[in-house]
């Protein structure tokens, strides 16, 4: 065990993420996203504002400068997070040279592998609006013909988790109808399903329902109940509950709170 | 060095303060006045002066009402004993000040018999109030008084062991220090020892009782000192203003000895020492390790570019009052700190290890944490660790550990 000892950064303006959607103040920070986040890193993260932000509110102008540098030369991109990285020794050496060989690893994917990696990175954050952009972007590439079904499949059926994570279920139906077009899974045909028990307004094409049996459909119909019962008792619930048994003026303020940020969420999503 | 540089000692019945430009010692009895009617204050012979007239109260005994918090009702309004001792040093410290003409104080070092948190609180307490920097200030024990101003004489006074005897009301202390020259650097180890055959100075009045005392201190003269080699013997404190009442004890103690007398030896030391610290660099480069200094030198496990290390914070020889810090880390690894305290005996170094307990489990390298160590004694560490969280990727807690190491 050890300790790693905190330079004193006098950050007054953190620096706000916008794809993770949070600030960062130190350069700890900054490592660890790096770090964790390669795809991100790799997507012009490292920018003029960020340099700015080493520069001035971290303190670390030789860092800085040596960033500006290698950015005007037109060198390598991905090279600027080994130099930063290398720079905080908030990582080993070998953890470094690790990232570097996932950083390759992902540079020697073909261009649709890697567009997906990044589209899935970003349904992982809860990014469903990037993620649908780039999922399509796959789809619209003039290599769609050399795609195998099953990676088409896997494509359309991410685009409709997305639109379903932002509750669009139209959109989202007719994804997964795309994706079942070419993987027939019954795990699709029983997204389809559920999505039209979740929002009424949608009908089951009739060719659905044809193929899907009464069985099937009431042990989905149950699934669907014990995801919904188990939601319902979940964290966000109880405080949910909690605050509407406080007095008006402290129920008015944690809705209002509450709201704002769901509100943020939702628009991170989008 | 621009302003007034002070030494002062203070105890509960004498206040010795020494001055450097302009180069005088005042001695006042530890007492403050309160005139009964309006709001002033009143030390040394002003205060007597108003007290025999009648309209001032004379309060006495400070340093024990600051430590048991007692309190003074004078004219109707009650005075805590920290209020008493403020106004105390502000009248004392107005005697070097009017002489040097209305200058601002560069440096204050205080020579006190205890080091008492409590105490050196209510001291840095008072010069906030009269408006001294704290880092003007600073507070030390006798026997670091005492090696200051022996280092502060010719090197054939402390060329070996100076040992020195302290008479004062009602207590008879010896000191003896030691310098040891090393490779590197210099150590003096100083040590104090409470006599029990203490006496009132009140004895010394009558010549039977001053024969008594001299037989007392001949007889501790004798057992301390034994044939041992000194380079110096020094006395000091209000019962060796005269030395004639004591044939027997100074016969003994200056067979074969160098022996000086200094009243004021304590207030001289602080006063030394305070010169110092106006220096860029010390004219003392020794480790002095005495009450008052740290006995062992406490470092951290840390991780310094890839490699393991220790950082030291606070070493032997650092005032233990002053040795605070606060550091910001990251944990990787097991959730704990290492400590290594290694005392001046490298066999008796040893790890101390405190748990995160308690703390919340988050990835690795994303737990910062702050350690606040200061000693609340010269044997006892604390440490204070406070869950930093990392930033609003983990955000922080309230989890604390306080934790009291012995060194």
């Amino acid at each position: 065990m050890s300790l790693i000892l905190c330079r004193h950064e006098p950050v007054k303006h953190p620096y706000f993420i916008e794809r993770l959607g949070v600030h960062i103040m130190s350069s700890q920070e900054l490592c660890y996203i790096l770090y964790n986040h390669p795809l991100l890193a790799m997507d012009g993260f490292i920018d003029q504002a960020l340099i700015q932000f080493i520069e001035e509110e971290l303190d670390m102008p030789f860092l800085a400068g040596k960033l500006s540098a290698w950015k005007k030369g037109g060198e390598d991109p991905d090279e600027m997070i080994f130099i930063i990285l290398q720079e905080c020794y908030y990582y080993t050496s070998r953890e470094v040279i690790k990232l570097r060989q996932k950083i390759g690893s992902y540079r020697k994917m073909n261009e649709a592998e890697f567009a997906k990696e990044t589209a899935d990175y970003y349904f992982r954050l809860k990014q469903y609006g990037a993620a649908i952009q780039c999922y399509e972007k796959i789809l619209d590439s003039w290599r769609i013909k050399s795609l195998s079904d099953e990676f088409t499949a896997k494509i359309w059926h991410n685009i409709g988790a997305s639109y379903a994570g932002i509750f669009w279920f139209g959109k989202a139906l007719a994804a997964f109808d795309m994706a079942y077009n070419f993987d027939k899974k019954p795990e699709t045909l029983k997204k389809i399903y559920q999505l039209t028990l979740l929002n009424p307004q949608l009908k089951l094409k009739e060719r659905y329902q044809s193929a899907i049996t009464e069985r099937q459909q009431r042990q989905w119909e149950l699934d669907l109940e014990r995801v919904l019962a188990d939601a319902g008792r979940g964290e966000a619930v109880r405080e949910i509950r909690e605050l509407f048994n406080q007095d008006p003026l402290k129920r008015t303020a944690g809705a209002e709170k509450l709201v704002t940020e769901w509100k943020r969420a939702y628009r991170k999503m989008l | 060095m621009d302003g007034l540089v002070i030494g002062i000692d203070l105890c509960n019945s004498y206040t010795h303060i020494a001055c450097h430009k302009p180069e005088r010692t005042w001695v006042i009895p530890t007492v403050v006045c309160k005139n009964k009617n309006q709001d002033e204050w009143y030390v040394d012979e002003e205060a007597y002066a108003h007290t025999l007239i009648g309209d001032g109260v004379i309060e006495d005994k400070l340093l024990t009402q600051v430590l048991k918090e007692g309190t003074a009702t004078i004219g109707g309004i009650r005075y805590e004993g920290l209020y008493l001792l403020k106004m105390f040093l502000k009248k004392a410290l107005e005697l070097p000040g009017k002489e040097a003409g209305d200058v601002p104080i560069a440096g204050l070092v205080i020579a006190v018999s205890m080091l008492d948190v409590k105490l050196m609180d209510s001291l840095l307490y008072c010069a906030d109030y009269l408006e001294i920097p704290r880092e003007r200030v600073h507070i030390i024990s006798h026997t670091e008084s005492f090696v200051y101003y022996v280092m502060s004489q010719k090197r054939e006074i402390w060329s070996n062991q100076v040992g020195m005897f302290d008479l004062a009301d009602e207590s008879l202390r010896y000191y003896e220090m030691k310098v040891q020259r090393g490779i590197r650097q210099m150590q003096v180890t100083a040590e104090r020892q409470d006599l029990e055959e203490t006496f009132h100075l009140d004895v010394l009045e009558n010549m039977a009782g001053a024969k008594i005392a001299d037989k007392i201190l001949s007889s501790c003269a004798e057992r301390i000192l034994q044939k041992r080699l000194f380079s110096a013997v020094l006395l000091t404190g209000k019962g060796f203003e005269s030395t004639d009442w004591a044939p027997e004890f100074m016969k003994q103690i200056c067979s074969r000895r160098r022996v000086y007398v200094e009243t004021s030896l304590f207030a001289r030391g602080a006063l030394m020492k305070a010169l110092d610290y106006q220096q860029e660099k010390t004219a003392y480069p020794f480790t002095c390790i005495c009450e008052g200094r740290l006995k062992a030198t406490v470092s951290l496990k840390i991780l310094n570019r890839d490699k393991e290390g220790q950082l030291v914070l606070a070493a032997a020889g650092d005032n233990w009052y002053e040795a605070k810090s606060t550091v910001d880390f990251v944990v990787t690894g097991a959730p704990e700190l290492e400590f290594t305290i290694a005392p001046l005996d490298p066999k008796k170094k040893r790890l101390v290890k405190i748990p995160l307990k308690d703390f919340p489990r988050r990835p690795d390298r994303t737990t910062r944490i702050q350690l606040t160590l200061g000693f609340s004694d010269e044997n006892t560490m604390v440490a204070l660790i406070r869950d930093k969280g990392f930033g609003e990727l983990f955000p922080a807690t309230e989890r604390m550990i306080k934790q009291e190491v012995i060194l």
